[in-house]
């Protein structure tokens, strides 16, 4: 019998009631993030339903979404300004579910956010007019922080070739930003839009409306992993110093405390629903969807601003054997949107698609060969997921 | 109620004809049996498609005969648009064709140029009915309300002034819209498709069953 | 001009998005279509919105029940990919036919289906987006590029014996921010078979916009009637007005 990596569970199985498989990993503390790492994973039930899909049943007839809005309302009275001063920070980038959050605490809640974006590793076209039209229609100040390109393309690089995970740097500097400059700004609260859990991280967390400790709990920065190798590895080869690392380096638990700093999520207190996002962003904040498909997907309005979140996606295929459009329908179905049917058709029809328009791109962006790539792809299916059939690789498993 | 048959000849709409039928209180049948046809207050010839497809499927599936029969027995008989046109002595669409000759007259490409306009005639149109038109055929309408849709790109011509029961305007040609002889009636528009308007004016033909 | 309702459906719902994505559920289709052929609607378009995905046509129960209580011209769109379909559908109670990713794929089939059923019937819908130098043709709802050039395909979309082109702006879709008039134009200008323009109104002076420069056989609506920011009459009125201030 085949032996999966990153221990992930031996026996693929398919949600019954959306698309999503049980390979589905739980967001990983990126910091401590090693190449022989094991996966949490999405749970299911003895149903064979996931925990998303439980959660969102939960989400439709056991919350009460008055009282969640009081809580919401009651948690602004708290922290809102009305001297000049910023009263909130929203991290994001002029997509829809910052568009969103960004807008409504602003224009229907009478909040003063300070919007913050930790840019993407390279900016589409749509991307970049999203986030100009977010700040200049949508009506909102904003803080771009970019961080050092050396550094963030070197560690998207070892990223790439240590865990299969390009995306590490934007995820790690965007659970960061938010925090981080709350607690420069004086400002006591963050809010994000939608909570990871909701999709299946550990569902506990959904009932809870701030963020877990865990991600800011760092100790000494040089024991720090990022791109699978420890900081002062990466500091001992040369090219780098400590300070460069300040936008990867989480303030801690302990410091955001003392600063009053708390991080909230919106999708805890408002039913949370991407379409509806969409809309609203589409309506007040001149959000633009792609005018193509993204590639692996059906969608087009969906985390469409960066060059590299395709090869994201397109890993987590070859790693849990699930790509986008997975991802897409999973949420789409849950949400009512489309039938288990539909979605099962779109991932056939899409789930696999090689994200070939940025391809050039991104082998230019971390440096390497387009044989280093598919090496490097090829080392890290497992055999539990993958089969070798005509020299061609295909997933063992696929929904049905 | 009225027994009304639908011709059916592998050329067109029967079911909204039916449809449009029943709406009014008829009782519609489709049917291209000579039995039942034979037995039926009143005959439609619907219609959509090619003169020439229309009469080699008449001719084919025996029904020339049995339509001339009918005709011969007095009773209403209405013919629209492609149903309307096999009425005539022919047609000049895609290749010269022999009509049914029941009433004098061509059928041929509406003389539109590019410049002037576009051709099918797709159109939601005013007709303009004729003394014999406005007696019986559209007996009750008022002149706004005669309003239907005309969907089509060759129009009957040559037809005898006393035949024709109403006319519509399509850039600067006078098209025949309705013509009537004796008790066969033609409209090139489609009254189950022309919304209130059409449905009273088939309630007229149902009248005269 | 004729003044047409266009109901996108999926799973027995009318569906409306923006840019051909993000579908909210805004009615039944039978229910709809009745409502609109009651306010006086000339015409009804339902589209299926998934049939292309599916390989297997979903609308016929709907246009069925719609031909029974709705006594305008109806056409169905989406998914209809071979004479079969276009049969069954005709059967089904449809009078048009519109015809995208099938015709793209086998441009024949316009003409089979024309020769066998006539122009009239057939409507060869153009879903257009805008690129550097032109237009792109795109199929499957809005999903695929197809590297066609509108202008071309339109001119041979007529040659093939298309009775009407259904020509859907992507980029102005369901966005309410008015009509891509230079493709209007340049479309209109290209064919001389009735034009449908669907894509992009929101307010009335979309319409003296588009009639200031061309004027369409139709225009199509959907968001505007689906969120019941106007009505039938009040469209017509429009569509009045602006031809009344003397527009070509």
């Amino acid at each position: 019998m085949s032996k999966a990596y990153f221990g992930l569970p031996e026996e693929v199985i398919f949600c019954k009631h959306c698309v999503i498989s049980n390979q589905r990993p739980s967001s990983s503390v990126e910091f401590k993030h090693k190449h022989d790492e094991k996966k949490a994973t999405i749970g299911f039930d003895d149903q064979g339903v996931c925990d998303a899909c439980r959660y969102h049943e939960t989400k439709e007839k056991q919350i009460s979404w008055e009282k969640r809005e009081q809580a919401l309302i009651k948690l602004f009275d708290q922290h809102r300004r009305n001297d000049g001063g910023y009263d909130v920070i929203v991290p994001g980038s002029g997509g829809k579910d910052s568009a969103y959050t960004s807008h409504i605490l602003k224009y229907k809640y009478g909040m003063n956010p300070l919007t913050v974006t930790w840019a993407p590793h390279k900016y589409t076209e749509i991307g970049w007019k999203n986030f100009e039209n977010w700040i200049h229609v949508g009506g909102l100040d904003n803080m771009l922080f970019t961080p050092n390109g050396k550094l963030h393309r070197y560690l998207t690089q070892q990223a790439f070739l240590n865990l299969l995970h390009p995306f590490q740097p934007f995820i790690v500097g965007q659970r960061i930003i938010g925090p981080a400059m709350a607690a420069k700004f004086g400002v006591k609260l963050v809010m994000y839009g939608e909570n990871q859990a909701e999709y299946g991280n550990n569902p506990d967390d959904n009932y809870v409306p701030t963020m877990d400790r865990k991600f800011f709990s760092v100790g000494d920065p040089e024991e720090m992993i990022l791109g699978g190798k420890p900081v002062k590895e990466i500091i001992s080869e040369g090219q780098f110093k400590i300070n460069d690392f300040a936008p990867y380096i989480p303030p801690s638990a302990d410091f955001l405390e003392g600063k009053g700093v708390e991080v909230h999520y919106l999708g805890y207190y408002l039913k949370w629903d991407p379409q509806e996002c969409y809309y609203y962003a589409v309506e007040n904040t001149g959000f633009q969807a792609n005018s193509e498909r993204t590639e692996g997907t059906y969608s087009k309005y969906s985390s469409i601003d960066d060059q590299i979140d395709m090869f994201h996606y397109f890993t987590t295929l070859i790693k849990f054997g699930i790509g986008r459009a997975t991802y897409d329908a999973a949420q789409e179905i849950r949400n009512g949107k489309i039938t288990r049917e539909e979605g099962v058709h779109l991932v056939h029809k899409y789930d696999q698609e090689f994200p070939q328009k940025y391809f050039k791109e991104f082998l230019e962006y971390i440096d390497i060969s387009e044989k280093q790539f598919f090496e490097t792809v090829d080392r890290f299916r497992s055999p539990h997921l993958w089969a070798q059939v005509d020299g061609k690789w295909v997933l063992r498993h696929r929904v049905e | 109620m009225k027994k009304i048959v639908v011709l059916s000849y592998g050329l067109g709409n029967v079911r909204s004809v039916g449809n449009a039928l029943r709406a009014i209180g008829a009782n519609a049948d489709v049917s291209h049996d000579e039995h039942s046809i034979m037995q039926a207050d009143g005959l439609i010839i619907p219609g959509v498609g090619a003169f020439p497809h229309g009469m080699a499927n008449l001719v084919e599936s025996g029904l020339v005969g049995v339509i001339r029969k009918y005709i011969d027995s007095g009773r209403p008989v209405l013919g629209i648009c492609l149903g309307m046109q096999l009425l005539f002595d022919k047609g000049t669409e895609f290749v010269p064709t022999d009509g049914l000759g029941l009433i004098a007259g061509s059928v041929d490409i509406i003389p539109v140029s590019p410049e002037m306009g576009r051709l099918p005639h797709i159109a939601w149109s005013t007709i303009c009915p004729t003394e014999q038109g406005r007696q019986k055929m559209f007996a009750g309408l008022t002149d706004s309300e005669m309003r239907f849709y005309f969907v089509h790109s060759y129009a009957a011509t040559g037809v005898r002034s006393d035949n024709i029961s109403a006319t519509v305007s399509y850039l600067g040609n006078n098209i025949v819209a309705a013509v009537q002889s004796g008790n066969v009636w033609g409209t090139q528009f489609h009254p189950e498709k022309s919304g209130p308007s059409g449905l009273y004016f088939l309630n007229n033909f149902i009248s005269n069953c | 001009m004729r003044v047409i309702a266009r109901l996108d459906v999926k799973n027995q719902f009318v569906i409306k998005g923006i840019h051909l994505e993000g579908l909210r559920k805004v009615g039944d289709p039978n229910q709809l279509a009745k409502a609109y052929y009651e306010a006086g609607i000339d015409e009804i378009v339902f589209i299926d919105a998934v049939a292309s995905l599916y390989n297997r046509n979903n609308l016929f129960s709907v246009i069925q029940k719609a031909s029974e209580e709705v006594f305008v011209p109806i056409t169905i769109g989406g998914g209809l990919r071979s004479l079969s379909d276009v049969e069954q559908a005709l059967d089904a109670g449809a009078d048009k036919v519109a015809l995208n990713t099938a015709a793209i794929r086998e441009p024949g089939l316009i003409e089979k289906v024309a020769k066998q059923y006539g122009s009239q019937c057939v409507v060869a819908s153009v879903q257009a987006k805008r690129t550097a130098n032109g237009w792109e043709a795109y199929m499957e709802t809005g999903r695929e590029r197809t590297g066609v050039q509108v202008l071309d395909w339109v001119r041979r979309l007529q040659d093939l014996g298309a009775g009407e082109l259904l020509l859907t702006s992507v980029d102005q879709e369901g966005t309410k921010s008015g009509f891509d008039v230079p493709l209007v134009q340049a479309v209109n200008n290209a064919v001389s078979i009735p034009v449908i323009v669907s894509g992009g109104y929101g307010q009335p002076k979309h319409i003296a916009e588009l009639l200031e420069v061309t004027e369409p056989s139709g225009l199509c609506f959907a968001s505007v009637l689906h969120y019941k920011t106007a009505t039938v009459d009040e469209l017509r009125q429009n569509i009045a007005l602006a031809r009344a201030s003397g527009i070509k």
